[in-house]
């Protein structure tokens, strides 16, 4: 049986706290590591923040779901909007590497939220058929990474 | 975990202009401390000091006005510190490849 938890928010940054808390919660329940669970934190804000700025840019207002789904060896997050997708490929093009080699005149100071759902989770994918889908998965038991 | 509230507050020394911030800085917060900051990043006669000891939370949108205001104080040969980074958003800062910007000062 798949056990799932889900929550609905205006897609406004206002409720971001709120699904924070939630995964806050549902992970330590889980028996996450503190760092992996700020890394989790940070994705998941990632993925809403590209929803609300993106998502419903010109259609004024909508919501936003996301879905926390147990597996048995980790997390599944799938956060979802109904507005006008985002480019995620453009964007995977556009940040690729980050910052680490860019001189400082040419650092752009907006386009790492997706680099960043990359670096810190262990799965990502995005479903832009109808809306946005962002779908991240972060497993347990990765503790060679706490050295 | 509870609501852990974006805050800044801003110090003024002889020589420096210190702005501290702590809790959760993330989409909702960022307008705040863009516009506390518009009105110092001008400011070249002082240091201009982040004080980070406190924040617990930053995404991209706050990693993205640091980088702003690096560029800013950069351009005007004006002196940037960040000083006090927790452990976790210093993970952040190395991931993101923005740590080889920041000058963290001296440790007081």
């Amino acid at each position: 049986m798949k056990t799932s938890v889900q929550l609905t928010i205006p897609a406004e940054a206002d409720y971001l706290d709120i699904v924070r808390l939630t995964l806050y919660g549902l992970a330590v329940k889980l028996g996450f590591e503190y760092e992996q669970i700020e890394d989790m934190k940070v994705a998941v804000g990632e993925a809403c923040n590209n929803a609300i700025i993106h998502g419903y840019e010109h259609l004024g207002s909508g919501e936003l779901h996301v879905n926390f789904e147990q597996q048995l060896d980790g997390l599944k997050i799938c956060i979802r909007d109904n507005g006008t997708s985002f480019n995620y490929q453009q964007a995977i093009n556009r940040t690729a590497g980050a910052l680490h080699t860019t001189r400082l005149s040419d650092a752009p100071t907006g386009g790492l939220g997706l680099y960043m759902m990359q670096a810190l989770m262990d799965h990502v994918e995005v479903n832009t058929t109808s809306g946005t889908e962002v779908i991240l998965t972060k497993l347990l038991g990765r503790k060679e990474e706490m050295a | 975990m509870t609501l852990n509230k974006f805050q800044a507050v801003i110090h003024e020394t002889d020589s420096a202009i210190i702005v501290q911030v702590g809790g959760e800085l993330d989409l909702a917060a960022a307008p705040e401390l863009r516009s506390l900051l518009e009105t110092v990043v001008n400011r070249t006669d002082k240091t201009l000091v982040l004080d980070t000891e406190r924040l617990a939370y930053i995404d991209s949108t706050g990693i993205g006005i640091v980088v702003s205001v690096i560029k800013a104080r950069d351009e005007k040969k004006a002196e940037f510190i960040v000083k006090n980074i927790p452990r976790s958003i210093k993970r952040l800062f190395d991931i993101t490849g923005i740590s080889g910007y920041i000058n963290e000062g001296t440790v007081s």
